[in-house]
């Protein structure tokens, strides 16, 4: 069997590494634009000059190596003929597939505000050669505006401040990292920011720019009607799935590539795993999803079902966060907090099940939160000993040895 | 593979099998006292390990049950290791042929995905840095091989040889 695999991001490693172990003998076939293997989430290691591109590598070693496994880096996809099992490119002859798996990521979505879209120094940050323009577009100590204040815009601040950069960081809503932190939490990482030389303007933003003959935006004018001068722009405004050729090929795409709970879309032996199908933007999910699809690509028949995604770890400035569920509360829901001078956690309970953890200061050994909430696990009986819950309470041992949970779902 | 096998019913909260850990780890002899002649740092006796060292870090742990008892917990190495599909630096691989889930704290980017996706919450960040991942490496380099096993007095410890994981070809249509 060939397999084709698009893309050399979290899903379609993972899926390389699942198809090399499952079927040693078989042929993979990986295309891709990158032509280095990087992991997204260390880009502003990179900026910041910590990291070296090699080290960005996250693939494991000899993968790309291994006999039987050809990797076309360098080269793009522009669509697919399913009915013939064929995949065009732009240089070279078609290259032809038993099975395939589209793991194209997604591309930075900007929004139609000022010229954003246009100019030629405002930059998204989702791969290598985003990094590579930032960290040129801020040598000697330039003015940047990132736009957005969620994980990629703080990721781009940190990288930017270490290289010396001025940095003003822009976000609509009230706190930064809304998404995952409460605005205690928030507050922290803001503190360390500025304390790095970071300025924020939150609760407003980006609504227009001001640009010169040359096309670059030289200002980002806020909602609030100030103005903030700048030498170049970040724009960490979110993610689109990267489906346009997907939909071209006529493999069934509205905002991300549709797939089944075993990551195969509307073609016969084409697979769809990561971000461009639209069902999580975290890490450990694109690579549960390109295992999912690489199994099945072998003829078994695994499915996703390990689909909960609202968790993350943040870590800036030596100050670590787990978030992990929803933390705003409703109705009568019991909301647990304490903190000392280096930790704050907090708690949100629903009908004795945990809805939304947040561990700031000491995430050690916390993991078992995860399978709490996304289980809705009760935990009723340990009311009055809540923050010194562990897996334990829940120990079950299999007859190999590993664990599981001995603890029944409420729900 | 060989995973290190648990009976709790015959743990009675000792924690030797945690000194052994911390002195299987520890970053150095502690000054003024004699290192064992030949010993490589990792077989240094366990009564010159400093004890309030934060480098000196278990990477297991045991928690009472709530009935009286106690739980020792250690890394499973799990065959689906959930820590190492939250890898997005590539320190976590599992090497397939020993069983055994590596870390490479070079490769590391402190991250702390792993801590959240265990299930079982085994990996911590390294106490004083908050930089590394503090997890079970089954003691690899040392020939005699884990040693909270041979430091266990009850027997509530042993290493048992299971099945290498196949590579789930059972299922194939």
């Amino acid at each position: 069997m060939k397999h084709v695999i698009i893309g050399v991001g979290a899903a379609g490693v993972a899926a390389a590494k699942t198809i090399r172990n499952l079927r040693p003998d078989d042929e993979i076939v990986c295309i891709s634009t990158d032509r280095e293997v990087h992991s997204r989430c260390m880009l502003h290691h990179y900026i910041s000059g910590g990291r070296s591109l090699e080290s960005l590598n996250f693939a494991p070693d000899g993968l790309f190596e291994s006999p039987r496994l050809t990797w076309l880096g360098g080269v793009t996809v522009k669509r697919i003929d399913a009915a013939a099992g064929l995949v065009h490119t732009d240089s070279g002859g078609p290259v032809s597939y038993g099975r395939l798996l589209i793991a194209t990521g997604a591309v930075s979505a900007v929004p139609p505000v000022g010229a954003l879209r246009t100019a030629k120094n405002v930059f998204g940050l989702r791969d290598i050669a985003d990094a590579k323009a930032i960290a040129q577009a801020a040598s000697g100590g330039r003015r940047a505006v990132v736009v957005g204040a969620g994980f990629v815009g703080l990721d781009a601040a940190c990288g930017l401040l270490e290289l010396g950069g001025k940095v003003t960081v822009v976000g609509t809503a009230d706190s930064v990292l809304p998404q995952q932190l409460d605005e205690h939490a928030a507050a922290v990482y803001q503190a360390r920011f500025e304390a790095h030389g970071c300025a924020f303007r939150l609760g407003a933003g980006a609504s227009g720019t001001e640009s010169d003959p040359a096309g670059k935006v030289t200002a980002v004018l806020l909602g609030s009607g100030e103005r903030l001068p700048c030498d170049f722009v970040v724009a960490a405004t979110g993610v689109r799935p990267a489906v346009d050729w997907v939909r071209e090929s006529g493999i069934e795409a509205e905002r991300a590539v549709k797939v089944d709970e075993g990551m195969r879309t509307s073609a016969p032996d084409v697979y769809a795993a990561g971000d461009v199908t639209g069902l999580s933007g975290i890490w450990p999910n694109a690579v549960k999803q390109g295992e999912v699809a690489a199994r099945n690509m072998c003829g078994q028949s695994a499915v996703y079902d390990d689909t909960y995604a609202l968790k993350n770890t943040v870590n800036f400035y030596g100050l670590q966060t787990l978030s992990v569920g929803n933390l705003a509360p409703a109705g009568n829901d019991l909301v647990l907090t304490r903190e000392d001078n280096a930790r704050y956690e907090k708690l949100v309970i629903r009908d004795g099940v945990v809805k939304g953890v947040l561990l700031q200061g000491d995430i050690g050994n916390s993991g078992f939160w995860q399978y709490l909430i996304k289980n809705k696990i009760d935990v009723s009986g340990h009311l009055d000993n809540i923050w010194r819950l562990s897996y334990t309470r829940f120990y079950g041992l299999e007859e190999n040895g590993e664990y599981r949970y001995a603890a029944a779902a409420t729900v | 593979m060989k995973r290190i096998f648990i009976d709790p019913g015959k743990c009675d909260g000792c924690m030797n099998c945690s000194l052994a850990c911390m002195n299987a780890h520890r970053a150095a002899p502690v000054p003024g006292t004699a290192p064992d002649p030949g010993a490589t740092v990792e077989e240094q006796s366990v009564y010159t390990l400093d004890l309030t060292d934060p480098t000196n870090e278990a990477r297991n742990f045991i928690h009472a049950d709530g009935k009286g008892g106690y739980l020792p917990l250690f890394c499973r190495h799990c065959a689906r290791p959930e820590c190492v599909s939250s890898c997005m630096s590539g320190a976590l691989q599992r090497d397939q042929a020993a069983g055994q889930v590596r870390y490479d704290p070079e490769k590391c980017a402190a991250c702390f995905m792993c801590v959240m996706n265990c299930p079982y919450g085994l990996p911590k960040p390294d106490q004083l840095t908050r930089s590394k991942v503090v997890k079970c490496d089954f003691c690899v380099r040392l020939a005699a091989g884990p040693s909270c096993v041979r430091a266990c007095p009850t027997g509530a410890l042993w290493i048992e040889e299971v099945a290498a994981d196949t590579p789930d070809l059972e299922d194939v249509k």
